[in-house]
C-alpha cells in the first residue's frame, strides 16, 4: 500500500538507494524512491556506445573547476540504476590500510570504522550479488570469504599483457567482477561482448536493474521518476528533525512527508540537495561546522595502449578488464609520489567513443586511419591505471549562482590534484609503458589523466567538526536524515567504489532496522 | 532478465537513430547517411557550417561525409537536452552544445575558405590557426574527429568494415 507519508523516502534510484529500498521494503516498511531521471528497464539497453550516453548524467550541468575536475557528466548516471547502470562491475574491497591514511601517513582522513567492521558486509553482499574471481590468486586481497563464482576467462589480450607483468617481476590475478561467470540466482552468464558501458540487458552484470530493483518492487517500494528533489525541510518544532522533502515533477512542486529520509543521489547531487536545504539563516543539515561538500575526491586514472604483432582480440571480454595487479597498492608512501594504485588489465574496447582506441590517437587521420584501425582491431591491448586521491577540505561541492530549469541552484565542484598524487600517476604511467614493452608491444602510448569515480562531500566521521554524518550515515545534527553512497567515503583508496558503497548500505540497513550483524561474523 | 534470455540479439531494440530531416522542402524520417545522400537542408547549422563540418570531417575520417556527419551533428543539436554527442561528457554540456558547435564551425569555415583543409587541420591540432576565433582549435579538432568516428565506425557497418563482430545483446534498429 503506497502512502502519502511513507516510513522512508529515498532520494536516488542508484546502487545505494535501491539496495536500501529493497532492504527496508522487505522488512515491511513503506518506501518511496524519488529519482530525478527516467525509468529504464534492461530491454532499453541498446548495444551501442552512442546510445550508452543516455545513461550518463543528463540533467543540469555541474560547473567544474580546479586542476583535476571530477568529470561529473561522464561519471554520474541518470535514471533507473543511476551511475551503476553503466558501471563495469569491478567489485574490489578497500584494503585495511585504506581506513587509516591520516593516522599512518598524515594525509587525507581516517574512516571512523575499520576493515573488520565492514568485512562481514562485504561477505554478505558478495554472496547475495555474486562475484566471479579467484581469492587465492589475488594475494593482496584483505581477509574475506572466497568468491562464490569462478573467474571469467582470460582472452588473448590478457595473456599477452600478463607476459609484461611477469617479465617485470609483477603478479596478476583474475579481476574480481560482479558479473556472472556461470548461471547464478536466475541470472545469465557473461557473453564477453564488451557492452558493459551500455548497460547489460542479459543481466550478467550486477547492475541494480537485475539485483535490488526487482526486490524493491516486489516488496512494494514505490519508485517515482522525473522527480527532482530540491531540498529537505526541517520540522518547525524540532530543528533536528526533517519533516519532508520538496521535489519538482512535471513542472510542479510537491512535498512528501515521511518518518525518515535517505539521500542517495550520488556524490555531487547529494551535497547539492543538502546545501540547498539551508533556510532562514539556519545552516544546512550537517553543515554547522562548514563541512558539507568538502573532501570531494576522484580517482586520477589513465590508460596505456599498445600494438602487438600477436593477435589480441581486444573486443573480447568485459569493459572492466580481465586481470588485476595490486603489487604496489599497500605501499602508499613509496618514493615518487603518494598513494595506492592498481592496474585493471585488458579491458574490452571499441574503436570509437571517449575510451575507444580510435579516439586515443587524434594524430592518425586521413588515409592512414582505416588501415590503422583495422590493425588495432586485431592487435591492440590496453590497461587502466587507478590512483588514490588525497582528501582535501578545499576540494568541495558548492552551490552556483546559476539556477536550473526547476529553479534550484546548480552544483559547482572544485577539485585540485595534489602534486604528490599527480607524481604518483605519472610514475605509474611510465611503469605501465615499460610493462607493455616487456610484453612485446611494438608501439606504446598513453591517454590523458582523467577522473574516474566521485566520492566524498558528506563524509562519515566521529567528530561533527570534521565530518557530516556518523558512522551509519546519519547526518550529525538530525535524528532522521541519512546519506548513502560514495559521498560517505572519508578517503578514496584506489579501488572502484561500488562494492564498498553497497556494503556500507547493507550496514546502514542493519542499523536502520535495528538488527546489527551477527557478532560471529566479525570473527 | 532470466537465464532463458541470455542470447545475443534476442530483443528488438528501439535505439532510433532516425531523425526528422528537411529534404526537398519536406520533413522526412531518415538516417544521417540517408539525409546526406538526399542533400538535406540543415536546421540548426547554416549551409556554410554544415559544409565546413563535412569537409573537415572527411579529411580527418574518410567516409564520414557520406556517413552523414553533418546531418548527425545537426539532428543531435536539434535534440537539445537529449543530444547524444560525445561533447556532453568532455566539457560541453548539452545546454551549451549549440553555441559551441556554431562558433567552432564558423571558425572552421573561415579557416578553410582560404587555405587547404589539410593545412587547416594540421594547424588546428597545434592551435596555430591564424586569426582563429572560437573554442580552442585543438579541442574542436578532437571533438569533430570523435563525431566523425562515431558516424563512420560507431555502427554495425563500421564494425564490419574493421572486421570486428558487433555481437549486440540488443541490436540497434538502425545505425546506432
Amino acid at each position: 500500500m503506497i502512502q502519502n507519508s511513507p516510513d522512508t523516502v529515498i532520494v536516488g534510484a542508484g546502487a545505494a538507494g535501491l539496495a536500501l529500498a529493497a532492504r527496508l521494503a522487505q522488512a515491511g516498511e513503506s518506501v518511496v524512491v524519488l529519482e530525478a531521471g527516467a525509468q529504464r528497464s534492461t530491454s532499453d539497453m541498446i548495444s551501442s556506445q552512442i546510445w550508452a550516453r543516455k545513461l550518463k548524467w543528463s540533467a543540469a550541468a555541474v560547473e567544474e573547476s580546479g586542476t583535476h575536475p571530477v568529470g561529473h557528466a561522464f561519471n554520474a548516471g541518470s535514471g533507473t540504476g543511476g551511475s551503476a547502470a553503466h558501471h563495469y562491475g569491478v567489485w574490489l574491497r578497500l584494503h585495511q590500510e585504506d581506513f587509516s591514511v591520516q593516522r599512518d601517513h598524515n594525509r587525507s582522513l581516517d574512516w571512523p570504522i575499520t576493515y573488520q567492521d565492514l568485512k562481514p558486509y562485504y561477505d554478505r553482499v558478495q554472496d547475495a550479488i555474486g562475484i566471479s574471481g579467484d581469492h587465492v590468486a589475488e594475494v593482496w586481497r584483505p581477509p574475506g570469504a572466497p568468491y562464490p563464482m569462478p573467474p571469467l576467462p582470460v582472452f588473448a589480450q590478457g595473456r599477452i599483457l600478463d607476459r609484461g607483468f611477469q617479465a617485470t617481476g609483477r603478479r596478476t590475478a583474475p579481476l574480481p567482477l560482479a558479473i556472472n561467470s556461470v548461471p547464478r540466482n536466475g541470472r545469465a552468464p557473461c557473453q564477453f561482448d564488451g557492452w558493459c558501458d551500455a548497460g547489460c540487458p542479459i543481466g550478467a552484470l550486477a547492475n541494480p536493474l537485475v539485483t535490488s530493483l526487482p526486490k524493491a518492487l516486489s516488496a512494494g517500494a514505490d519508485i517515482r521518476y522525473d522527480a527532482q528533489v530540491i531540498r529537505v525541510l526541517r520540522d518547525s518544532n524540532r530543528a533536528n528533525h526533517i519533516r519532508a522533502v520538496e521535489y519538482a515533477q512535471h513542472g510542479k512542486r510537491h512535498q512528501l512527508v515521511a518518518k525518515r529520509f535517505i539521500i542517495a543521489a550520488f556524490t555531487v547531487q547529494t551535497s547539492r540537495i543538502l546545501l540547498n536545504s539551508s533556510l532562514n539563516k539556519q545552516p544546512a543539515p550537517g553543515n554547522r561546522y562548514d563541512q558539507l561538500g568538502r573532501y570531494l575526491t576522484t580517482h586520477p586514472a589513465g590508460t596505456i595502449f599498445g600494438l602487438f604483432d600477436d593477435e589480441t582480440t581486444p573486443h573480447l571480454g568485459v569493459s572492466g578488464g580481465q586481470l588485476l595487479c595490486h603489487d604496489d597498492y599497500a605501499n602508499k608512501g613509496q618514493t615518487g609520489g603518494f598513494g595506492s594504485s592498481q592496474w585493471l588489465i585488458a579491458n574490452a574496447i571499441k574503436p570509437h567513443d571517449l575510451l575507444g582506441y580510435g579516439t586515443s590517437r587524434p594524430d592518425v587521420i586521413g588515409g592512414e586511419l582505416r588501415p590503422w584501425l583495422q590493425r588495432a582491431a586485431k592487435h591492440l591491448a590496453n590497461m587502466t591505471l587507478v590512483v588514490e586521491d588525497i582528501s582535501s577540505p578545499d576540494n568541495r561541492v558548492t552551490l552556483s549562482e546559476v539556477r536550473d530549469d526547476a529553479g534550484m541552484p546548480k552544483a559547482h565542484t572544485h577539485h585540485d590534484i595534489a602534486p604528490e598524487v599527480a607524481n604518483r600517476w605519472q610514475q605509474r604511467i611510465d611503469e605501465g609503458e615499460e610493462i607493455f614493452r616487456a610484453a612485446g608491444a611494438t608501439e606504446v602510448w598513453h591517454g590523458p589523466r582523467v577522473a574516474m569515480h566521485i566520492m566524498g562531500g558528506t563524509v562519515m566521521g566521529d567528530d561533527e567538526k570534521k565530518s557530516v554524518t556518523d558512522t551509519f550515515g546519519r547526518v550529525h545534527d538530525t535524528d532522521n536524515l541519512y546519506v548513502s553512497g560514495p559521498s560517505l567515503f572519508p578517503s578514496s583508496g584506489a579501488v572502484n567504489p561500488t562494492f564498498t558503497l553497497t556494503a556500507l548500505a547493507e550496514r546502514q540497513g542493519d542499523h536502520l532496522l535495528g538488527t546489527p550483524v551477527n557478532d560471529a561474523l566479525h570473527a | 532478465m532470466t537465464a532463458g534470455h541470455n542470447r545475443r540479439d534476442v530483443i528488438t531494440g528501439g535505439a532510433a537513430a532516425l531523425g526528422l530531416f528537411l529534404i526537398g522542402g519536406n520533413q522526412v524520417w531518415a538516417t544521417p547517411s540517408q539525409a546526406a545522400a538526399r542533400n538535406f537542408t540543415p536546421q540548426i547549422l547554416t549551409q556554410s557550417q554544415s559544409q565546413a563540418l563535412s569537409t573537415l570531417a572527411e579529411h580527418l575520417v574518410p567516409g564520414s561525409a557520406k556517413g552523414g556527419v553533418s546531418a548527425y551533428v545537426d539532428t543531435q543539436l536539434k535534440a537539445g537536452p537529449n543530444s547524444l554527442l560525445m561533447a556532453k561528457y568532455v566539457g560541453v554540456p548539452v545546454e551549451q552544445q549549440k553555441g559551441f558547435y556554431l562558433s567552432a564551425l564558423d571558425a572552421v569555415a573561415s579557416a578553410i575558405s582560404d587555405k587547404p583543409v589539410a593545412a587547416v587541420a594540421e594547424a588546428m591540432a597545434s592551435d596555430t590557426v591564424p586569426g582563429w576565433q572560437g573554442p580552442p582549435a585543438s579541442y574542436v579538432f578532437f571533438l569533430l574527429r570523435a563525431d566523425a568516428l562515431d558516424v563512420t565506425y560507431g555502427s554495425q557497418a563500421g564494425f564490419s568494415d574493421l572486421d570486428i563482430p558487433y555481437s549486440a545483446h540488443i541490436r540497434p534498429e538502425t545505425a546506432w
